[in-house]
């Protein structure tokens, strides 16, 4: 399947002199196309940093990173970014920020409709098309940036923790929504996250990242059987089990951390 | 690569380079494209500069000047703090105060000049009058809409600890208005001296605002821009020297 | 139906008592000055009473000369204004994006911002005359800085996340700058318009009151001299006015134009 991310002797330098820090050493890692992988780290320990230089809003100090095999050169419309604070264009209705992409594209007016009213369905926000950024909660904002990213349809798919500043029923019924949407369209899904417990729902894979520089410590495969209700999933042996495994491992890099 | 203080001259050097462009243009213009009584050389108004200062022609002006801008900031401090700490706390008050400011507001205050010289006449009283109530507004918004908004926990965290409803104005509102009133006063400094210089244009026989406007009218052209120079040194001084104090004043922000 | 009407009448009797409590220290005013000015408690000279005054307004206003003067005060602080806008938003938003721009125009900017504008008139006296023409230069070079400046940090401010939204649908460097940069800068650069607009009346009304060649200035300072005290006082109800309705214009262009902030 296409959409296969390749991260090979990946370093991210910032700034110069007394300033420099180190966000990212030597990291090599691979997703595939089609998968749902999951980042995982201390925080600072350039988690955003590499979603950023995935996405190609920073340019790598050394090495590269491909896109099917293709190093990527700055931002393109194969990738699609979904941000925390959501970043949307608050002079733009719902309905023009989902139609932006296409209108960058060069959709016609009546294509950029059917798509764009598609995706506002997917993510249960019709109704809502003539509304401000301002007019909507937060929960209502993060539909339209992923509704917004969905419509210009890159194969990628990156998350910045996209539900950090939900409270817990919005983020969870978004994570079932997300999961719906990702097994409907077949995208790869790259989704940074401090909450253990969200990595292993969601994910196939759980990137665990070392504290600051960054680089990868584990990763932890996540093999549960999820044909069941999110209740049945949370509450298995498996969850816990897996749940425990990534909880240790970022544990480790937090005392660390605490400790000097 | 440059070890780092040399580095920092470097910058700052290069920073300035388009203001040396721009000077060095002046005094290139000056006496070719342009004839010098319209526009003096840079090196002929730095020295009338000097000038003015070593025969002390300027000092008697420059101080009345920076009196009538000190009294009138000062003024509009006091008076605007007052009033717009009082209409935050006391309805009356801002019911009587309220339609004047609104009223006022959107008048240029230099519009003003000429019923302050009805009443006050040309001099010192009006053009502290205009600097008064130039500045008066800024303050007044910014201390206003600071103790309309001070945070209400720290009144009940005062009360809580026993401070007394009258004791909460200057142990609780008036510090925490500080930061706001500094901006204001900050936003009046500018206008201060765009008042000040607009009183003195119109109404005085003394300033720095006069003697620009009467060595322009009898041919001092080199006078004419020393002393603009002067002034507006002076005004960059006075927010500079601000900036620097609040910066101090205010470590806890 | 009748506890609708009657709560709707008691809304209006409570508005209506603010209304009144808003308002009655300017109508104490009003009277107080109208009673002084009859009674000859102060002399006319200094406060002539408020229907003088109204009827000196009126008597300007219909013998056109108020319109006049307040058509030659506007045009020569709005053209200097537009020009101002262009020329200010132009180069805050180049050197915000630009560096090489940035470099030249960051020292200019930090030396001419704080420069007290109104001393320069005796200078654009000198250089352009005291003809229309050099009162909006005047007025242009005066207004430049607020805008500018503001257009500059707006600009500066436009938070990443927006331009790489842009940025990975696919919007090119050249597009960014109309897709992205001017919306999400539009406030702050409304905000340098609306510092700039009550400084271009300043700049206007004391180049008048200065140089002379009409205007509300110069009519407020002819009545000085001619001791005719009503005629200030009418000139500045004129300016009162007008400084409201530009504001209340800019207020609504704002308005219109934000609507999603
Ligand atoms: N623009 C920047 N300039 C300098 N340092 C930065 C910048 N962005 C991030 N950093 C540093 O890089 C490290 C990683 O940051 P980030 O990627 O935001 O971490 P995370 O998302 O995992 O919390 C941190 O030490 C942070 O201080
Ligand atoms: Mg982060």
């Amino acid at each position: 399947m296409d959409g296969r991310v390749t991260i090979s002797g990946l370093e991210k330098v910032y700034g110069q002199g007394a300033e420099r820090t180190k966000a990212i050493e030597d990291l090599n890692f691979e997703v595939d196309g089609g998968e749902f992988v999951s980042v995982v780290g201390p925080s600072g320990c350039g988690k955003s940093t590499l979603l950023y230089l995935i996405a190609g809003f920073l340019d790598a100090t050394e090495g590269t990173i491909s896109v099917d095999g293709d190093p990527i050169n700055g931002p393109g419309t194969d990738r699609g970014v979904v941000f925390q604070d959501y970043a949307l264009f608050p002079w733009r209705t719902v309905y023009e920020n989902v139609t932006y992409g296409l209108e960058e594209d060069g959709v016609p007016k009546d294509e950029r409709q059917n798509i764009a009213q598609k995706y506002i369905d997917m993510v249960d926000l019709d109704g809502f098309e003539d509304k401000y950024p301002k007019e909507l909660s937060g929960g209502m904002k993060q539909r339209v940036g992923i509704a917004r990213t969905l419509a210009y349809e890159p194969k990628i798919l990156l998350m910045d923790e996209p539900f950090g500043a939900l409270d817990q029923p919005l983020r969870e019924s978004l994570q079932d929504q997300l999961l719906d949407i990702w097994s409907d369209l077949g995208k790869t899904a790259l989704f940074i996250t401090h909450d253990v417990e969200e990595a292993v729902y969601l994910s196939e894979r759980v990137l665990i990242m070392t504290r600051h520089p960054g680089t990868k410590k584990t990763v932890a495969e996540i093999d549960l059987d999820r044909s069941g209700s999110r209740e049945e999933i949370v509450t298995s042996d498996d969850f816990a089990h897996f749940k425990n495994d990534v909880w240790k491992s970022l544990h480790e890099e937090t005392q660390t951390e605490v400790t000097l | 690569m440059l070890p780092t203080p040399v580095q920092g001259v470097v910058n700052t050097i290069v920073d300035w380079i388009p203001l040396g462009i721009v000077v060095l243009v002046w005094e290139l213009v000056s006496g070719g494209i342009v004839a010098t009584d319209v526009l003096p050389a840079p090196a002929t108004v730095g020295a009338e500069i000097v000038g003015l200062f070593v025969s002390g022609e300027v000092f008697s002006h420059l101080f009345i000047s920076l009196f009538r801008v000190g009294v009138g900031l000062g003024l509009s401090i006091l008076v605007g703090v007052l009033l717009g700490v009082g209409m935050a706390r006391s309805d009356p008050v801002e019911n009587f105060f309220d339609i004047f400011l609104s009223m006022t507001y959107p008048i240029p205050k230099t519009a003003l000049v000429p019923l302050a010289i009805l009443w006050l006449g040309v001099g010192t009283k009006t053009a502290i009058l205009i600097v008064f109530l130039a500045c008066l507004l800024p303050i007044v918004l910014n201390a206003n809409n600071a103790a309309e908004n001070v945070d209400q926990n720290l009144v009940w965290a005062a009360q809580m600890m026993g401070t007394d409803e009258r004791s909460i104005l200057y142990k609780i509102v008036f510090p925490a208005t500080i930061p706001e009133i500094m901006t204001g006063v900050r936003q009046a400094v500018p206008i201060a001296f765009i008042a000040l210089v607009s009183a003195e244009l119109i109404a005085s026989n003394a300033g720095m605002g006069y003697l620009i406007l009467t060595s322009g009218q009898i041919g001092n052209y080199p006078t004419m821009f020393a002393n603009i120079v002067i002034i507006s040194a002076v005004a960059f001084v006075a927010v500079r020297a601000f900036e620097e104090a609040r910066g101090r004043l205010l470590v806890w922000t | 139906m009748d506890v609708t009407a009657d709560a709707s009448r008691g809304l209006d009797l409570s508005r209506l008592v603010e209304f009144g409590k808003s308002v009655y220290s300017l109508v104490i005013l009003l009277v107080l000055w109208e009673v002084v000015g009859q009674l000859g408690l102060i002399h006319y000279y200094f406060l002539p009473p408020l229907s003088d005054i109204l009827i000196r307004f009126a008597e300007l206003t219909l013998s056109g000369e108020m319109l006049f003067n307040a058509y030659l005060t506007l045009q020569r602080a709005l053209i200097g204004l537009a020009i101002a806008s262009v020329l200010g938003v132009i180069v805050g938003v180049l050197s915000a994006r630009n560096d090489i721009v940035d470099w030249f125009f960051d020292p200019i900017i930090k030396i001419g911002y704080p420069v007290p504008i109104i001393s320069l008139i005796p200078v654009f006296m000198l250089w352009f005359g005291i003809g229309d023409i050099s009162k909006i230069i005047m007025v242009a070079v005066g207004t430049f800085w607020p805008v500018a400046v503001n257009a500059r940090e707006s600009t500066r401010q436009v938070e990443t996340n927006l331009i790489w939204s842009a940025q990975m649908m696919g919007t090119s460097d050249r597009r960014l700058l109309w897709r992205v940069v001017m919306p999400a800068a539009l406030p702050g650069i409304l905000t340098g318009f609306q510092i700039a607009m009550p400084l271009s009346l300043i700049i206007t009304f004391v180049f008048e009151m200065v140089a002379g060649g009409g205007g509300l200035g110069a009519l407020e300072i002819q009545g000085v001299r001619s001791f005719e005290s009503a005629q200030v006082y009418a000139a500045i109800i004129a300016i009162m006015l007008i400084g409201i309705g530009l504001d209340r214009i800019l207020r609504f262009v704002r308005g219109r134009l934000l609507h999603w902030t």
